[in-house]
Parts: C-alpha cells; structure tokens; sequence
C-alpha cells in the first residue's frame, strides 16, 4: 500500500514537473524501444539544468519519443499499458543502441532550451553562458556571407579551422576525411559528412601549437613553404584553401597572457577578416575547469564572444554550456586540451560524446555543418 | 689646449661609431628579433617603422603564450637594398615542444636616420 502510494506521489509529481511540455500519446508506434544501462536522472529539457523529473532505473523498456537539435540527449517514456508513468529527458550515451537506431527517424523538439539557468546554481556569468544555445542557427546575414563567398570563388564544399593547439590536433576535424567513419545513430550527418569530408584532409596553417589572436595575424607564424612574404597564417590560409566555412577556436591559450578587451577586440579582428572573405565563422565557446586559477578569466572571455556572436550574427557553438557537466568539463589531464576517446576516426556509436570533449566538439561542428549546408541550400548531387 | 681638442675629436669619434652601429640595418633587425622574442615594447617600439605602427601589440604579443629564444641569428644587407638577409631561427617551447621558426629576409626603411625594420620582403 505504502509503495504504491509513493508511485502515485511520484507520478503525480512527474506530470506536474513536466506540465509545461505537451504530454505524449502512450499508444503511438515509436520507431525505437531501448533501456537505460544504468540508473538515470530524467529530466525536464535536454541538460542537466532542467529541473529533474524522475529516476529511470536500468533496464526497464523506454521509448524514445524526441531529441534535441543533435541528438544527444532524447526524451523518453516508460509506459505500463495505456498509461505513461515515466516521462523526461536523458543524455542518450547512457542508452542501450544498437544499428536500428537512426535519429533522422526521431522527431526534433527545438522548443525546450539546452539549459535552465536559473536551476544551474552558477553565478550571473556563467548563467548568461548557458543561457546562449549550444547549437545556434544560421542568421540570414550569413547566408548572405555565404552568398557573396561564392561570388569571390570560395568552395561550398571546403571548411578549415583556425586556432591553438586545440585545433591543430588531427582528432578534431581532420579526422572527417577517414573513410571508416561510424556514425552510429547520428544517421541524417552523414550526407553533409561526405560532402565536407575530403576538404578537412589538408591541415591548415592557421592552426598551430601556441597560435593565439594576436599572432595569427603575424606573418612570422606563417609556414614560409605555403605563404607569401608578410602574409599572416590567417590570410594565407583563406587565400590557399578559399575555404565557405572556418572553425574557430581561441582562448585556452590566450587567457594566460591576455585581458578580456584585448582578446575581444582580437576575436573581432579575425571575425571582420573571415566575414570579409565571404567565409561562415563559427566560433567555439572554450571549456574550463572552475577549480584552476584562470577560470573566471575564461569565464569572461567566453562572455566577450556572446556578445561578438550578437554583433555580427556569427553561429556560435557552445562548447562551455555542452561540457559543463561532462567528466573534467571534457578535458584532458592537463586541464588545457579536450580529452580524446583514443579512436582515429569518427566514432558516434558507442556514446563517447558524453565522455569526451573532442568527440563532442567533432559531433558539434558536424551538426553546425549539417544546419549550413541546408540553410544555405547546398544540395546534393544525387538530390540535385 | 690641443689635449682638450684631441680628446672631443676622440669622442666624436667614438659617438659616430656607437649611432652607425645602432642604426646599421642589419644590427636593427637583430635587436628587433631579439626584442620580439622577450616581448620588449620599448624596443620594438623604437625599431618599428611608422607605417606598420599598428602591427606593435602584436609584435609584442608575438611569443607571449610560449618560452621562445633567438637562436645564432646572423643577418647582413644586401647591397644598398632596403632588404636585409638573415639565417638563424626563433625556437618556441610550447609545453615541451620546440617550433622552430626560421628567420627570412625583411625590410628595413631609414626614418630621421635610423634603420627601422618593416615587415618581410
């Protein structure tokens, strides 16, 4: 009597948690039916600030009804006959997967944000982080960039990257162009996949060890076999690769020996020269461990680039709010670099996109290349 | 008297020497190296053409993130050319790993009569 009082209690507090999201038709044929491999925090959006709407207990049958803008995170529900009694959302790396899982089968709910600022218990910066989405949508202003890259002779299909020793591992991006790719249930990437591939093989000469926003513009830092006399890592690698998207990551490094102005007034300096030549940049947001001595510096410089984003209507992707809650923020042992799953290839199958930052960041930016490359309305040549 | 005048002549001398050397183009271009690998706004500041003055917070900033040295740079004037020629390399320590950058041929321009350095060539 008492157990079943508490499964009334705790059904009754579900629904009202999840009140303000519409509630799913227990009877509706789901595509996929799975289990939890441990026991989960099911919450009321896709993040861990959302308020927490239920325990799900491993092994029990769950159907996946929704996911996030990625796919990392699903809402589920547990049912018993016509009745739901377990509805939220989990990170779905804890789920048990298998080939028949294909998210472009999965409805999309992009109504719920990734995080819940005020349930976060950070301060009023870090709160106004996690209030910028993880994965933004392109503006019209960068179509219109993309448009007028095209008119200069950029390439549709070629992407580069720009920044420190964050960038210029061959783990992140360049590992696109291994052709034994796994995607796993990240099924609907693989078209834009392929058609960026091949581009990422060329590593860039604007990612280097020690790159930082000022030194990216300083032609000493150029690789001389590749770039002209006084031209700068930047420009020479826009001008070789003449690239219609450049990933851009700085800040874990220019944090130790610079102020928020400086590296804001150098992060504009590289937007206005990508802009410039009709290249998309999209900017990550850095992780940082809160525990080390430069974290609120991290802190505001991540701030400085929402509000660049705002300025120029550039996509940022949020890679401080997507591993805040990860093991070690997603990074590495030396706090600096994002930790790596130990595969050299793109490996999304076995849920390591919860565990490690480059997997993440690599998932991430294929995810951004997907939203680009549809908004822009690059089509392909089986569709064409 | 003439030990008097003997002695200024020796110090004309020996200040006309002491402004050849600093303002010899490939002397300038040494000292700017060097000051760019300490970060030295002053001196770079000082050996900095007018026309790249905007370039001087990154020139300053140009080793900031790493532990870089000067390595036996040697440079020499081509002719009467505005271009100065020099072998050598900066090394970077990043976390224990060397970059090598190697050193190239730059500009230099006379400005009030000093050798200024000015970008590569």
């Amino acid at each position: 009597m008492h157990r079943q009082l508490s499964k009334f209690l705790i059904l009754l507090l579900s629904l009202f948690l999840l009140g303000n999201t519409p509630t799913p038709d227990p009877n509706i044929t789901h595509p996929y039916e799975t289990t939890a491999f441990r026991q989960l925090v099911m919450y009321q959006g896709p993040g861990y600030t959302h308020l927490q709407a239920d325990i799900l207990n491993p092994g029990l049958p769950i159907k996946i009804i929704e996911r996030n803008h990625t796919g990392n995170w699903v809402r589920v529900i547990r049912t018993d006959g016509d009745t739901i009694v377990q509805d939220g959302w989990v990170e779905s790396a804890y789920l048990n997967q298998d080939e028949n899982l294909k998210y472009s089968e999965i409805p999309v709910n992009l109504d719920i944000p990734d995080h819940n600022p005020e349930n976060s218990g950070e301060g009023e910066w870090v709160k106004e982080l996690l209030a910028l989405p993880i994965m933004p949508e392109l503006s019209d202003e960068m179509v219109e960039i993309y448009k007028r890259g095209q008119f200069l002779g950029n390439h549709s299909n070629v992407i580069t990257k720009v920044g420190d020793s964050l960038s210029v591992s061959d783990k992140y991006l360049t590992i696109f162009a291994q052709e034994d790719y796994d995607l796993g249930p990240y099924d609907y990437l693989e078209d834009t996949l392929n058609y960026y591939a091949e581009s990422t093989a060329e590593a860039s000469v604007a990612a280097k060890i020690g790159l930082s926003t000022y030194v990216v513009f300083d032609p000493l830092w150029a690789d001389k076999e590749v770039c002209q006399p006084n031209e700068s890592p930047i420009d020479c690698e826009y001008r070789i690769k003449q690239p219609s998207v450049a990933f851009i990551l700085f800040g874990p490094n220019d944090v130790r020996s610079m102020n928020e102005v400086e590296y804001g007034e150098q992060m504009r300096m590289i937007v206005e020269t990508t802009l410039e030549r009709g290249i998309i940049p999209v900017v990550f947001t850095f992780s940082a461990d809160p525990e080390v001595e430069l974290w609120w510096q991290s802190v505001n410089f991540n701030v400085q680039l929402i509000q660049i984003a705002e300025e120029y209507k550039i996509p940022v992707i949020n890679l401080f709010a997507a591993t805040r809650w990860m093991p070690d923020y997603g990074l590495d042992e030396d706090g600096i670099h994002l930790a790596h799953s130990g595969y050299f290839y793109l490996k999304l199958s076995n849920g390591d996109e919860a565990f490690y930052g480059v997997t993440l960041q690599n998932l991430l930016a294929l995810r951004m290349l997907d939203e680009i490359r549809k908004t822009v309305g690059i089509e392909l040549e089986e569709n064409a | 008297m003439i030990r008097v005048i003997l002695l200024f002549a020796v110090m004309l001398v020996i200040a006309g020497c002491a402004t050849e050397s600093a303002s010899d183009p490939a002397d300038t271009v040494v000292k700017y190296m060097q000051a760019k690998v300490d970060g030295d706004r002053e001196t770079l500041s000082s050996l900095l053409c007018a026309e790249m003055e905007s370039a001087l917070n990154r020139e300053v900033n140009s080793f900031s993130t790493v532990d870089a040295t000067l390595e036996n740079a040697t440079c020499e004037r081509a002719g009467n050319s505005d271009t100065v020629t020099c072998s050598g390399a900066i090394v970077a320590d990043y976390g224990g790993e060397n970059t090598e950058f190697e050193l190239t041929s730059y500009r230099v321009v006379q400005e009030d009569g000093v050798w200024k350095w000015c970008g590569e060539s």
